[in-house]
């Protein structure tokens, strides 16, 4: 039977839903989410067929959560619900894709299931860049294994590209770890401008992570990170913006 | 230490809106297809009404007409050219500035192009009244016809711009001022809640659908209504209880107002909309939620009233529409003419919303 996932921060809405779900067929199989983590921590262990995603959550969005799904193997069918979200709103519309006004008709939802197709990676993409919002994640997900891991952006230390893969040095419970995520160095740039620096063709860093610069008997110029043991590289062209920070 | 500021832009919303309009460019588009149709069809009608106006039915009037509406085409066509090419140039200057040198440019135009028309037709005789003496009242009759032309036409964008505004800003503020005074989402969300609470709680759903209603009668009231503090506190537990519901254990509140006298007069809702912004902020973005302390004291006959919310500890900041502040700010001015302010702090862990008004009785305000 259809196992559906119930993600919404509110239990009345939670609640609410369920009910509606029972009433339309007592078979379905419900759990329940209340935040971004959650949904992907359930659909990692439960793997639903449906989740009924909330746009606004705490800790991480609903766009947030359903844009990290996709890196599932198999993804659920993404339905959207939201109160009021005149963004969120015109982005669905213009995008096709399936969300449901709170509060939410039964006959509106039983359609809905009928019919939920699959959310596919361009739309959502382009639901992320009309939703001020959620303009950058809060996590970088990457797949392990089938399953999701996330990581936090705050946790991250630096992201170092090679070749087609980027590596992330991050900090995970106290310890350094590293993992592989396929992105361009480019686009981790620019979403995260704010927070990371670019040093080097190869290097985007944490910018309050920033310890000291130290130059070398062979002229190349590394910069220390806190908790990172080695230095990283620092390039010509990006040595002026990283003092500007520096000095600031 | 902390960082004191006074919120950004306490413009009020719709005056923010109004203003981005009024600097809009009053200049049509004139790269437009329908543009160059309209200036196609009046020039030909120029035309027309230059040759007829002296009364005259010859043989040579449908030559004369063709050859005037010629001249007319190439200056209407050459004006409207230059102005579609200098639009984006002038979207950075303002009206004044932009009608005074499209005006001039379409003088040099019609100069330049007069010129060339006579060497042209003098050289060729097209023309008959045209000759070597006559240049100069040529030029000078081009451009007072052209120069009076233009005005009026340029008169003509500028009013239809201002009336353009003026109904836009109006259909706007409306609804602004509603929107500044409460979220959509927040009555949406609430009648959410209460269509779940129907099936369960039915005698919870009730109490809210009251106080729901109270605040709406509340918000649909003239703006610069005065109420006493006791009913304006009422009102904000009322909301408060509202989304208490939905939220749950994460909306923490306090309440420290016990010093301020329950007859104070305030303006109503003044309160409600700082509690909003404080859920928005500091508790709906945390999965942990936070907690708001409401302070009232009263100092030297000034009512000073405190929100506090725990700041989110969410990198990504939300982003709110401001508009909120600026309502209260735009309030405050209008009840007690620079007599009480509205300032924000923003410290690491909380952020606070300090209003400050003098203390007026029932009979004072």
């Amino acid at each position: 039977m259809m196992k559906i996932l119930i993600a919404d921060d509110e239990s009345l809405a939670r609640e609410r839903l369920a009910l509606l779900l029972k009433e339309i067929n007592p078979e379905y199989q419900q759990i329940e989410a209340s935040n971004g983590l959650e949904t992907i921590e359930q659909v990692n262990e439960e793997e639903p067929d449906i989740v009924l995603m909330d746009v606004r959550m705490p800790g991480m969005s609903g766009l947030e959560a359903a844009h990290h799904l996709m890196n599932c193997e198999t993804p659920p069918a993404i339905i959207f619900t939201t109160a009021y979200d005149e963004y969120a709103l015109q982005a669905f519309e213009s995008r096709a894709v399936d969300y449901l006004l709170k509060p939410i008709r039964k006959e509106r939802l039983e359609k809905a299931l009928e019919h939920c197709s699959k959310l596919n990676k361009l739309q959502l993409e382009q639901l992320g860049q009309q939703n001020q919002e959620v303009s950058y994640r809060t996590h970088i997900s990457a797949q392990i294994r089938g399953t999701i891991l996330l990581i936090p952006i705050k946790d991250i230390c630096c992201f170092l590209a090679d070749h087609k893969y980027i590596t992330i040095r991050y900090n995970k419970e106290g310890v350094l770890a590293e993992t592989i995520i396929e992105d361009t160095l480019k686009s981790l740039e620019e979403e995260f401008s704010s927070l990371f620096l670019r040093i080097h063709r190869n290097a985007l860093i944490r910018k309050d992570k920033i310890e000291a610069l130290e130059k070398q008997q062979d002229g190349r110029i590394l910069l220390k990170l806190k908790k990172l043991p080695e230095g990283l590289e620092v390039s010509r062209r990006h040595l002026s913006s990283v003092r500007k920070l520096m000095k600031s | 230490m902390p960082k004191i500021k006074n919120y950004p832009r306490l413009n009020s919303a719709s005056s923010i809106n109004h203003e981005a309009e009024q600097n809009s460019l009053f200049l049509p588009d004139f790269c437009a297809l329908k543009m160059v149709f309209a200036v196609v069809v009046i020039g030909e009608l120029l035309a027309i009404v230059l040759t007829m106006a002296p009364l005259r039915m010859d043989k040579q009037l449908w030559n004369d007409m063709a050859l005037v509406a010629l001249f007319i085409q190439w200056n209407g066509l050459m004006c409207s050219s230059a102005l579609c090419l200098l639009r984006p140039f002038f979207k950075n200057y303002s009206n004044r500035f932009v009608a005074l040198s499209s005006y001039l440019i379409l003088l040099l135009i019609i100069t330049l192009l007069s010129e060339l028309t006579f060497y042209i037709v003098e050289k060729y005789y097209l023309f008959d009244a045209i000759s070597s003496t006559s240049h100069w009242e040529f030029l000078v009759h081009n451009l007072i016809i052209g120069g009076i032309i233009s005005a009026l036409a340029l008169r003509y964008f500028y009013v239809q711009h201002q009336w353009r505004v003026k109904v836009q800003a109006e259909s706007c503020t409306k609804l602004q001022l509603l929107q500044a005074r409460i979220r959509p989402h927040f009555l949406f969300n609430s009648m959410n809640s209460i269509a779940s609470l129907t099936r369960t709680r039915p005698e919870v759903a009730e109490r809210m659908t009251e106080d729901l209603a109270e605040l709406f009668r509340m918000l649909f009231r003239e703006d610069h209504e005065m109420i006493a503090w006791a009913r304006e506190l009422t009102l904000s537990e009322y909301y408060i209880n509202i989304e208490k519901q939905r939220l749950g254990d994460r909306l923490k509140i306090s309440w420290e107002v016990n010093d301020i006298p329950d007859d104070a007069m305030v303006p109503a809702l003044i309160l409600q909309p700082l509690l909003e912004n404080a859920i928005f902020h500091g508790i709906e973005p945390e999965i942990n939620g936070g907690s708001i302390v409401v302070a009232g004291e009263l100092n030297y006959n000034q009512l000073i009233i405190t929100v506090e919310n725990t700041n989110s500890k969410n990198i990504i900041h939300r982003q709110g529409n401001k508009m909120a502040l600026a309502n209260i700010e735009e309030r405050l001015k209008a009840h007690y003419h620079g007599k009480a302010s509205i300032v924000c702090q923003d410290k690491d862990d909380v952020y606070s919303v300090i209003v400050s008004m003098p203390y007026l009785m029932q009979d004072e305000s």
